[in-house]
């Protein structure tokens, strides 16, 4: 690897109690590799993402973020994390959304790229609503535009494609494509093995411990995930 | 893709647009529901403070009782500044005080907005309403208290509110301190329990001094005054100060943990879901089942046994904080039983209170059961028969916890309870805190449905009260041996002899109500056949005569 990484996790631990739910994870995301995190149900892959975005507390170990400790300012200015559950206010309608969420990131918004952006995750008829009472996917398509309304150098993605219809789902991909083509790092969360394919390099989990580190076919992400 | 300005107010931005959601919310309040809130907030602060005048009386203490007062006074008020330390460690240990809301950890505290200045704001709002409720709840105790005790109305409603207001500062700052300082859960409790235990020591005359009964001595000015008394004021002061200092090291983790859970929880104690509060009051405290049980148990239930087993391997994982909580609780009404033994008959009730939360825990696999009602109703066997084989275990439980309680009221020290009445005990307590626990549970959270929709609103909140009140007041029945016990001493009979028809009744009363347990499904059912007989007769009858 040439480029300088973005994520570097050294011993990453995560456990509660007498329950492991990360074993010491070593792994390095240069910037502009897609990366598809894979895994079942209980593997680590949602406590990873959470660690590196700093939303959980590291029991061992370290992760850096662009240089910088995982949850410090610096680190937080240089992640973006859309959650498997999207988290949105229950008083501000999607446009509203999008502004605050960039005013909180030191990003000066006008309306055109607020209107691109929701355009983009097909948002516009619903721009002015309270995104409280939209469905599981409109939410989803909220959460996506709030993550990308904001500088980042690192994109941590848990399983985007939940309750996305086709086109949405095309559309979030074509999305991803182009982050790396602007030189993102992106780490992706996921059951799909459609984007597996798609990504530069597969991590596969299985009890909070790294099973495979490269490249995946369908048939291996099956394999991997299913024993 | 965007870039940001270097040289962006993040800060400012947060406080424009949290000012802006402010004139939202206010602007979507209209000012009759306003007026409606403030009223009912009155009329039920009225009827507290009468309830509590009643219990507190109007008879002057005597000059010897205020000497009394004067002396012991500062270590037993000093208690209270203690439970307020140990609630506040204890909070703070699991990532409070603060509660916020979700969106807020997620946008707000995974910006790269100052976390201080971004927590400043909720945390300050929330410190404002606490000292309200502080200052007025101790301005009015200050009040009563010029009802029995010597002073002038101005210095004691002062001192009060000057108490509250410190008490409310302690918790609070030493929760913000906890937090800020990540200090561990095991420290914070080994913390409070030793506050709390030397509190008590102080007060039975085991120690001669403890850290809290300055707080005392702050609360008597109006009776002595000494200097002393400032201390805790300052100390109150300083950690909130220091408190708000270290928001920024406010675990995100725990503080979504806390947000998510926080809410939910606030709306079942609002509902009156008294098992919804106990789950979500767990998850808040990451009160987690052990992976590997203290004991393997090698039993292999079969038939009617399957349900005592799995009870039992229930309780063999439950953690350590559970069980302390028993013991806890057990130690409660231990005491308070000999406070009643004693002359002070009211805590009783505060026996049997510890008894009943303590029931709640003991009917954790019932619980279970009622909670996922679908696994129990695939069971070939009816609901109300699994519901009654979970019992055996609870009482179990409910007997261990009381034998803890018999032996802190039998045992040595001032004001205990003879060792034969202590034993006598054991039984109502346990069956007591047990049978309200039971009829807590399955009688479920109080609802106006069922049938009561069309029922006036006088019967409707009759019911309401009843449903509430009744299962505490069961475990509360199930302490009172003590005092039927005191009141034929005091009639020159043996105390025993006095206990021994209320613990006859208290076993009856279990009786029925493990009986209601297996039958109350077919009363329900023979019921509602009955209703939907009566209203076919009445459809016929109308089709006839029309």
């Amino acid at each position: 690897m040439t480029a300088d990484p973005i994520l570097r996790a050294e011993g990453a631990t995560k456990a509660y109690a007498d329950l492991v739910a990360l074993a010491p994870l070593d792994l390095i995301v240069p910037a502009g590799q897609t990366v598809a995190l894979i895994g079942h149900n209980g593997s680590g892959k949602s406590t990873f993402l959470r660690l590196a975005a700093g939303l959980l507390d590291l029991s061992e170990g370290t992760i850096d973020i662009a240089g910088a400790p995982a949850g410090t300012s610096e680190a937080r200015g240089a992640v973006s994390f859309l959650p498997d559950e999207p988290v949105l206010y229950d008083d501000l309608s999607v446009r509203e959304h999008l502004a605050y969420v960039a005013a909180l990131h030191g990003v000066d918004v006008d309306v055109d790229t607020i209107d691109a952006l929701i355009e983009r995750v097909e948002l516009s008829h619903r721009a002015d609503d309270l995104p409280a009472r939209f469905s599981r996917g409109l939410r989803q398509k909220t959460s996506i535009a709030l993550g990308l309304i904001r500088p980042f150098e690192l994109l941590l993605v848990d399983e985007p494609f939940v309750g996305l219809d086709a086109t949405g789902k095309e559309a979030l991909l074509g999305i991803l494509a182009e982050l790396r083509t602007d030189g993102a790092a992106v780490v992706v969360a996921t059951h799909d093995p459609g984007f597996v394919e798609l990504a530069d390099r597969c991590v596969a989990l299985r009890d909070g411990e790294v099973v495979h580190d490269g490249p995946a076919t369908t048939a291996e992400v099956h394999r991997l995930v299913s024993t | 893709m965007l870039t940001a300005d270097p040289d962006a107010d993040l800060e400012g931005a947060l406080d424009d647009w949290r000012a802006f959601r402010r004139k939202k919310r206010v602007a979507d309040i209209h000012w009759i529901d306003a007026f409606y809130q403030a009223y009912l907030t009155g009329i039920l602060g009225l009827i507290a403070v009468a309830v509590v005048a009643s219990f507190v009386g109007d008879e002057a203490i005597t000059t010897a009782q205020v000497h009394q007062v004067r002396a012991d006074g500062p270590a037993w008020v000093g208690l209270l500044a203690a439970f307020a330390v140990a609630l506040g460690l204890r909070s703070g240990s699991r990532g409070g005080p603060l509660a916020l809301e979700r969106a807020e950890v997620r946008h707000v505290l995974l910006a790269p907005v100052d976390r201080t200045s971004a927590l400043r704001a909720p945390a300050i709002r929330q410190l404002r309403f606490l000292a309200f409720v502080g200052l007025v709840g101790g301005g009015i105790a200050g009040y009563l208290a010029t009802h029995r005790l010597p002073g002038t109305e101005p210095a004691w409603i002062a001192t009060g509110a000057l108490a509250g207001l410190t008490l409310v500062g302690l918790a609070t700052g030493t929760a913000l301190v906890t937090s800020g300082l990540h200090v561990p859960r095991w420290a914070a409790s080994a913390t409070g329990v030793l506050l709390v235990a030397a509190a008590v020591a102080d007060g039975t005359d085991v120690l001669g001094w403890s850290p809290t009964s300055v707080f005392g001595d702050l609360v008597l000015w109006p009776l002595r005054f000494r200097l002393d008394g400032v201390v805790p004021v300052l100390l109150a002061l300083g950690l909130v100060l220091v408190g708000l200092a270290l928001l920024g090291r406010t675990s995100l983790e725990a503080a979504e943990r806390r947000s998510s859970l926080v809410g939910q929880l606030r709306f079942a104690a609002t509902m009156q879901d008294l098992r919804t509060v106990i789950v979500l009051r767990r998850q808040l405290a990451m009160e987690l089942p052990r992976l590997r049980p203290w004991v393997r148990l090698s039993l292999r239930g079969a038939g009617r046994l399957s349900v005592f087993t799995r009870g039992l391997r229930g309780l063999l994982r439950w953690p350590a904080a559970r069980l302390a909580r028993l013991v806890l609780l057990a130690v409660v009404a231990g005491l308070s039983l000999r406070g009643a033994w004693t002359g002070t008959s009211p805590l009783v009730v505060l026996a049997g209170l510890a008894m009943f939360l303590a029931g709640l825990d003991a009917v954790e696999p019932l619980a279970q059961e009622v909670d996922h009602p679908s696994r129990r109703d695939a069971s070939p066997r009816p609901a109300a028969e699994i519901h009654l084989l979970h019992v055996p275990v609870a009482v179990l439980t409910m007997l261990a916890t009381a034998a803890v309680a018999a032996a802190v009221a039998g045992g040595p020290g001032p004001g205990h309870l003879p060792a034969d009445l202590a034993g006598a005990c054991l039984l109502p307590l346990a069956l007591g805190g047990l049978g309200g626990a039971l009829v807590s549970l399955l009688g479920g959270a109080v609802s106006m449905s069922e049938g009561w929709s069309l029922a006036p609103p006088e019967a409707q909140g009759m019911r309401l009260a009843f449903r509430t009140a009744w299962p505490p007041a069961i475990a509360v029945i199930g302490a009172t041996p003590v005092l039927a016990a005191r009141s034929a001493l005091d009639s020159g009979k043996e105390a025993l002899d006095g206990a021994l028809p209320l613990v006859a009744a208290v076993v009856a009363l279990f009786a029925l109500i493990a009986a209601w347990v297996r039958v109350r499904d077919d009363i329900a059912a023979w019921f509602k056949a009955s209703m939907d007989m009566a209203q076919e007769q009445q459809k016929e009858r109308v089709r006839t005569t029309g």
